[in-house]
């Protein structure tokens, strides 16, 4: 009963938070909460595959496709924002489908390794291909997002921008995660000879999933790229990719809100150390705790402190009715 | 002409002929026992019938159509269904929600369903899935997780997601297993009436009294190879079986 009123209440206050966070705040806080919804779609993403038992190490790679695409597309033929957006998550869906075909085969840590190996020769081409991308100097002055005939000039209208993006990607992967597809996955996850015996085709519903995340961690990248307006190949490495991964093992993959939990918790937690080595550190630490002392994840943390409450009362009780 | 017919169906794994050169055959309605010692080919059978192991040689007819080689995805839409030997649940979901997807292939699933539609389930749908509880006898269990079941329910809710998919051809592996005496009995009593409402059944088993009660026919493996064939008391009188079973110096002792 009370968890009926508690979540409803929790998401609209975070919403009005989310809604009202450039008015009372500064810049520096717009800025690093649009990182954070960007790390949001990125590890949300990720779930659908992780469903269905695939871990995938490479979600960066797909980023940085979608990043890189949407960036030229807008700096060199003046595209707007709404065409080079769907042009880089198309892109990263594409080149999934491409790698997913043979590497969904594959099963387990095979699997993860071929998606370790595909970010890393992202990276390379994104550094070798100069008159492309610019290689290490680094693609710069990439325009900001013109969307519908306007420049988002401020880094307020950006934020709206990011924030819109987040809960449109939210909304459709919740409706299809509590809709029979989702169903099918869990199903693959748990055990995928059974589901195959039912006449789920496992294959393609790997894919599936797998090209659906591909497709948002393009979205992310896209609106990335003219963000920060400067787009460095190394950024979209094996350590992004892990820190993805990061937030949903942090967060809790029993749950929906898993992903996006450990995506805020860790973004938020992690901001002082961003881009020094501490990063890594920091990232190990929090997963190592996790594995040791709550392997459900943060989600489950409420429940965890709920019943500890409850076996105190209850010991507090039993005494009295033994003696 | 039969409903399942195997011809010189072989499997072999590098050196090891785990089935080989076996003609079987499975007419409509009937209920077909598959039994012979441990490592006699019996599971490698069912990999090879349902399409989880290519097979090396031979081919595999199923209603008049030949299904060499077919993903078990396409053979399940066929209407031949396999259950596990091992106790295979979707442990984490509720016994409704583990019918509910072996009914998977039945229902709708368009993109407008996955994402207007409010409920995961259609209605009919749902009381599909509880009638085949009510004919399994687990309909008071479910809404319970799928691992907090005892062992013998679990092994039934395993015929019960494979009925949901409307099999013609029903392959049972070792469905009473691990069970007693009169939760085997009343299993056997529900792969009995499967038959009778339509469905034909072969079944792996060790269980020999289940087996000599319920099937009509019995098939004996040996290494790979069909050793006997024909009614229970035949089969169980036959020297071959007997030493096979209880090795060759029997005779001599």
């Amino acid at each position: 009963m009370r968890r009926k009123i508690v979540i409803p209440v929790g998401l609209g206050g975070a919403m009005l938070l989310a809604l009202l966070l450039p008015l009372f705040s500064s810049d520096y806080y717009v800025y690093l909460f649009a990182l954070v919804f960007i790390n949001v779609i990125l590890a949300s993403s990720l779930r659908p595959s992780l469903m269905c038992g695939q871990l995938n190490i490479g979600h960066s790679g797909f980023m940085s496709i979608g990043a890189y695409t949407s960036a030229l597309l807008a700096k060199n033929l003046g595209m707007p924002f709404e065409i080079t957006l769907l042009c880089g998550a198309l892109l990263a869906a594409v080149i999934g489908l491409a790698i997913g075909y043979p590497a969904l085969r594959l099963r387990g840590v095979y699997f993860a390794m071929v998606t370790v190996a595909f970010v890393e020769v992202i990276r390379l081409i994104a550094q070798i291909w100069v008159p492309l991308t610019n290689g290490m100097s680094g693609l710069s002055a990439i325009p900001k997002p013109n969307l519908l005939g306007m420049t988002l000039v401020t880094k307020t209208d950006q934020y709206y921008l990011v924030l819109f993006l987040m809960l449109v990607v939210l909304a459709v992967l919740w409706k299809l995660e509590s809709s029979r597809l989702g169903l099918i996955w869990k199903s693959i996850g748990m055990a995928d000879n059974l589901a195959q015996s039912l006449g789920v085709d496992i294959a393609k519903h790997k894919l599936l999933a797998f090209t659906l995340g591909c497709f948002f961690a393009g979205v992310a990248g896209a609106f990335y790229a003219h963000f920060i307006r400067f787009l460095f190949p190394p950024e979209f490495g094996f350590l992004m990719a892990t820190n993805i991964l990061v937030y949903n093992f942090v967060g809790g993959r029993g749950h929906f809100a898993g992903p996006i939990v450990g995506a805020i918790f860790l973004s938020l937690l992690s901001e002082p150390f961003r881009g020094s080595p501490y990063e890594t550190i920091f990232f190990s630490i929090a997963m190592l705790a996790t594995i040791l002392f709550l392997p459900g994840g943060l989600i489950t943390l409420p429940g965890r402190l709920g019943g500890l409450r409850a076996s105190r009362t209850l010991a507090a009780r039993v005494p009295s009715r033994v003696a | 002409m039969p409903l399942l017919e195997a011809r010189d169906l072989s499997k072999r794994f590098g050196g090891l002929a785990a089935v080989s050169n076996l003609n079987l055959t499975v007419d409509a309605g009937e209920i077909v026992g598959l039994i012979g010692p441990n490592g006699a080919g019996k599971t490698t059978c069912f990999n090879l019938l349902s399409g989880f192991l290519p097979p090396t040689s031979g081919a595999i007819v199923f209603g008049g159509e030949d299904i060499t080689g077919r993903r078990p995805p396409e053979i399940v839409a066929r209407g031949l269904v396999r259950t596990f030997q091992h106790t295979t649940l979707f442990q984490d979901s509720s016994v409704l929600e583990n019918v509910l997807l072996g009914l998977h292939l039945h229902s709708r699933m368009g993109l407008r369903q996955l994402l207007l539609s409010p409920r995961v389930f259609p209605a009919d749908e749902v009381a599909l899935a509880l009638e085949v509880l009510e004919f399994t006898g687990l309909a008071a269990d479910a809404d319970r997780l799928a691992r907090n079941l005892p062992h013998g329910h679990q092994r039934v809710l395993g015929i019960a997601m494979a009925l949901a998919a409307r099999p013609r051809l029903l392959l049972l592996d070792e469905p009473v297993t691990g069970m007693n005496l009169e939760e085997s009995a009343r299993v056997m009593r529900l792969v009995k009436t499967i038959r009778d409402r339509g469905t034909t059944i072969l079944l792996v088993e060790h269980n020999m009294k289940a087996v000599m009660g319920t099937c009509e026919r019995i098939v004996v493996l040996n290494f790979g190879q069909k050793l006997a064939e024909g009614p229970p008391p035949a089969v169980s009188t036959n020297p071959e079986v007997i030493r096979a079973y209880l090795g060759a110096d029997v005779g001599h002792a």
